[in-house]
């Protein structure tokens, strides 16, 4: 354990926090798509008539909701397939 | 991971060109022999498409449609071919490279200026840009960022579903990527969807607010 060369160690680490944060990064924006969704549902069982703006909305929300997540997973694919430490340490 | 990651076809006066260009030019040649062709059989489904991009972008900005139609019709049309192009064989969507978003999200940075200066005047947009003053660089983050973010936005789902696809071949060939590809063809169409309705209300937030727009589109005529 103690003699792990640099370049193991970063890569070790990195899988490590890949791992982690995607789950953070597409879980938060999950749960909170889900309650936008809820509302939006709710709304559109009480006001079918409103259905069509309330669907717009919700699609334009959602997406800038899902661009966090996108964020979280461009980030993790620069982290695994060209991360700039790797070659930095040596 | 590069397989899926764009590679030179040829260079032009050492300027490597990529398959994104190349698949960019056949794509133009379909989408211009599609509209020549329907257009000579069956007229209505033209027009059932012009249709549903206007209803689409009049529905998002508020307002009547003519003037911005032109450009956002045709962005939702070409970000729709280049997402499920990729179903072609031997042919890749040009999204998948950051640098067609990046074009995409400069061209409707561009024209947000273009048409909140033709609707307001050029004196008129600059003040709406700095009402109070301490807001301009606010004003010029929010330009950048949203710039940016559209770019993300579409490169990274369909550079992601691209990116499964890939990762579900090569541990299962034959059968297992295919509700993947429909996945991904999925996304694509409501990307185009998202990324011109994201457009459009850029555009309208730089706008008139007031009535005076119908004029506008009257004499645009």
């Amino acid at each position: 354990m103690t003699d792990l060369d640099p370049g193991t160690l970063v890569t070790i680490v990195t899988i490590i926090v890949a791992g982690v944060g995607i789950i953070i990064g597409t879980a938060i924006p999950a749960i909170v798509e889900g309650r936008a969704v809820n509302k939006a549902l709710e709304g559109i069982a009480r006001q079918p008539d409103a259905a069509q703006d309330l669907r717009t909305t919700l699609l334009i929300a959602m997406a800038l909701l899902e661009s966090t997540a996108i964020y979280a997973l461009l980030v993790i694919l620069i982290l695994l397939f060209a991360n700039p430490l790797v070659d930095r340490i040596f | 991971m590069d397989e899926i990651t764009p590679h030179v076809v040829f260079t032009l006066f050492n300027i490597p060109v990529r398959d994104t260009v190349t698949t960019t030019w056949i794509m133009i040649a379909l989408i211009t022999l599609m509209s020549i062709v329907i257009n000579r059989r069956q007229p209505v489904a033209l027009e059932a498409l012009v249709d549903f991009l206007y209803d689409m972008v009049s529905d998002v900005m508020g307002r009547p449609a003519e003037p911005f139609l032109p450009f956002l019709g045709s962005l939702a049309i070409f970000i729709a071919v280049a997402n499920i192009i990729d179903i072609i064989p031997l042919l890749d969507s040009p999204t998948r490279d950051i640098n067609t978003p990046l074009a995409l999200a400069v061209i409707v940075f561009f024209s947000v200026h273009y048409f909140g200066i033709r609707s307001k005047g050029l004196l008129g947009y600059l003040k709406g840009l700095a009402s109070p003053i301490f807001m301009l660089p606010l004003e010029i983050i929010g330009q950048l960022s949203r710039t940016l973010s559209l770019t993300l936005r579409l490169f990274g789902n369909i550079f992601s579903a691209v990116l499964i696809v890939a990762i579900i071949f090569s541990l299962v060939p034959l059968i297992a990527p295919l509700p993947l590809i429909g996945l991904s063809l999925f996304t694509g169409l409501l990307q185009a969807y998202i990324f011109t309705a994201l457009a459009a209300v850029y555009i309208a937030a730089g706008l008139e607010d007031s009535e005076p727009q119908k004029e506008d589109t009257s004499s645009e005529e």
